[in-house]
């Protein structure tokens, strides 16, 4: 029973272990290499497009009501204590910090993330990556190359939006609705948020973020078992391995960044 | 091209056990067996897709599955694939996905580019549907829109998986036309895996029969016309009984209920 067990243990290790070989296999082959930069660099914008513009409706949505949540709640707290005026600083220091990084990859997993992973794995599926290594391209190099950089460069964009139109969605409730001094909401935040402190590690979480999702979004796609239901699973683990991976690293990278470790 | 001893399997089942076949330059070879028995992953391990356990596949003097990654696609810009489903790009057109190695192989200028496409589409009977996307072809058209891209870069040698496959008649003839014409002008070494046996017979110059994970037959159609061996008989005039199994492996049907 507990050599069973133990034997179970093992083989979860060694299977998750290979996971990650793989995974890192494929993104070095994809990312490392000879490569064509005036192509590499268009196929790039058009997965942009994709991955970052076309995600930008669902982070300036939730980005505004995530700020008015925070400027509600922020006014209620604050004012038990008399401190409405410190609600601009509380609104954009749980943004940068925390919520803009945080939130938007969880967002980016689940809108952009598991986009990718179909849309790879679909490729697969149809032989449209087999076809490509017979014409000779590798399809490391032109398809997933091209969507792990458009997500490591659309993710901290998308980040800094949702933290900017968070601000205003507080700035809405606290100043508009709740009547806080719109002077002291602004200037508050203007001397409390420092760049390097603040918004700097919030870019570096965001950064670390894009790679972390995209990464898990494009090896999901690439190493599935092309069937419907194969494509259907690693969808699901692009969402499930990606937000767990987001807020488990969100914690490491607090700690490190404000915790004084 | 030699394939030497070559081991090769899927999880537990032994696809291959020691497969030893030779195929010709400039011949067309055609690939046949019962279904099931790897002639598509023989293709497959001949490009280097997949690699066997045990053996060597010889390419024009490359060792395939010795080759490096980048050599290994320095390899297969002189092959050209058909693949069973087509496997065309959805998101280009019929024009974009034949012109595609075009623009990422060559320096062409559009006006050639345009020019070879249409020669390779009219050569498929499809010219008229360069602007159509392949969702709007039947699988036949779309496979042989996959066979005008197989060969817009004129390989050194093409592999067809199933290119009959969902061919009327007229199409099957002009197709069965194509492949043996290819074949002469440019000197191709042509691989035609398919089941439609008959035509396939009428166009290859040589044969190589797979069953029982290994090479049953191995000669000129005319060899394997009057060969004797039971099992290609079975094959060649589809008896139920013989030496290949119709079943997949399983245990006794009383068993089993």
């Amino acid at each position: 029973m507990i050599v069973e067990w133990i034997a179970g243990i093992g083989s979860l290790t060694l299977s998750q272990l290979s996971n990650v070989g793989r995974a890192s296999l494929i993104l070095i082959q994809a990312i490392v290499g000879r490569t064509n930069a005036g192509v590499h660099w268009r196929l790039t914008i058009d997965q942009i497009y994709v991955v970052g513009v076309l995600s930008l409706s669902i982070i300036i949505v939730s980005g505004l009501f995530i700020g008015m949540v925070l400027g509600l709640q922020g006014y209620t707290i604050l004012t038990d204590y008399g401190s409405e005026q410190a609600l601009g600083q509380m609104v954009a220091l749980s943004l940068t910090r925390e919520l803009g990084p945080v939130v938007t990859a969880l967002l980016f997993a689940g809108r952009a993330g598991s986009a990718l992973t179909a849309e790879i794995g679909l490729m697969k599926a149809t032989e449209q990556l087999a076809s490509l290594e017979m014409i000779g391209i590798d399809p490391l190099r032109r398809v997933v190359a091209p969507r792990f950089w458009a997500g490591v460069i659309s993710l901290p964009i998308l980040s800094l939006i949702f933290v900017s139109i968070g601000c205003l969605g507080g700035a809405l409730i606290g100043v508009s609705w709740l009547g806080v001094d719109s002077g002291s909401f602004w200037a508050n935040m203007q001397a409390s948020v420092e760049f390097s402190d603040d918004i700097l590690n919030g870019i570096i979480k965001s950064v670390v973020f894009a790679v972390v999702v995209t990464w898990i979004a494009v090896y999901q796609g690439y190493d599935l078992v092309p069937t419907s239901e194969g494509i259907s699973r690693a969808t699901t683990k692009t969402v499930v391995h990606a937000s767990l991976a987001v807020l488990c690293l969100d914690f490491f990278l607090t700690a490190v960044m404000f915790g004084e470790i | 091209m030699e394939i030497r001893e070559v081991v090769f399997r899927r999880d537990q089942r032994v696809i291959y056990d020691g497969l030893t076949a030779s195929i010709p330059r400039g011949k067309i070879t055609a690939i046949v067996g019962p279904s099931g028995t790897g002639k598509t992953t023989l293709l497959r391990l001949i490009s280097g897709q997949l690699n066997p356990e045990a053996g060597d596949i010889c390419v024009d003097g490359l060792s395939v599955p010795l080759l490096t990654r980048v050599e290994l696609f320095d390899l297969r810009r002189r092959m050209g694939m058909l693949f069973q489903s087509g496997a065309l790009f959805t998101e280009l057109s019929v024009f974009e996905n034949v012109a595609f190695p075009l623009r990422v192989h060559t320096d062409l200028d559009e006006e050639l580019i345009r020019f070879v496409v249409m020669m390779k589409l009219e050569a498929v009977g499809l010219r008229g549907a360069l602007d159509l996307t392949p969702s709007e072809l039947s699988g036949g058209m779309q496979r042989r829109v996959a066979l005008a891209r197989a060969i817009v870069l004129d390989p050194e040698m093409i592999m067809y998986d199933e290119p009959f496959v969902g061919q009327d008649p007229i199409g099957l003839g002009v197709l069965l036309s194509l492949v043996k014409r290819l074949n002469q002008a440019l000197g191709l070494t042509s691989l035609v895996v398919s089941h439609d046996l008959q035509e396939t017979l009428s166009i290859a110059d040589h044969v190589i029969m797979i069953a029982n994970t290994r090479v049953a037959f191995e000669g000129s159609p005319q060899d394997m016309q009057l060969s004797e061996d039971l099992l290609v008989q079975q094959f060649l005039y589809g008896r139920p009984d013989g030496p290949v199994h119709f079943h997949f492996p399983a245990s006794p049907i009383e068993d089993a209920l």
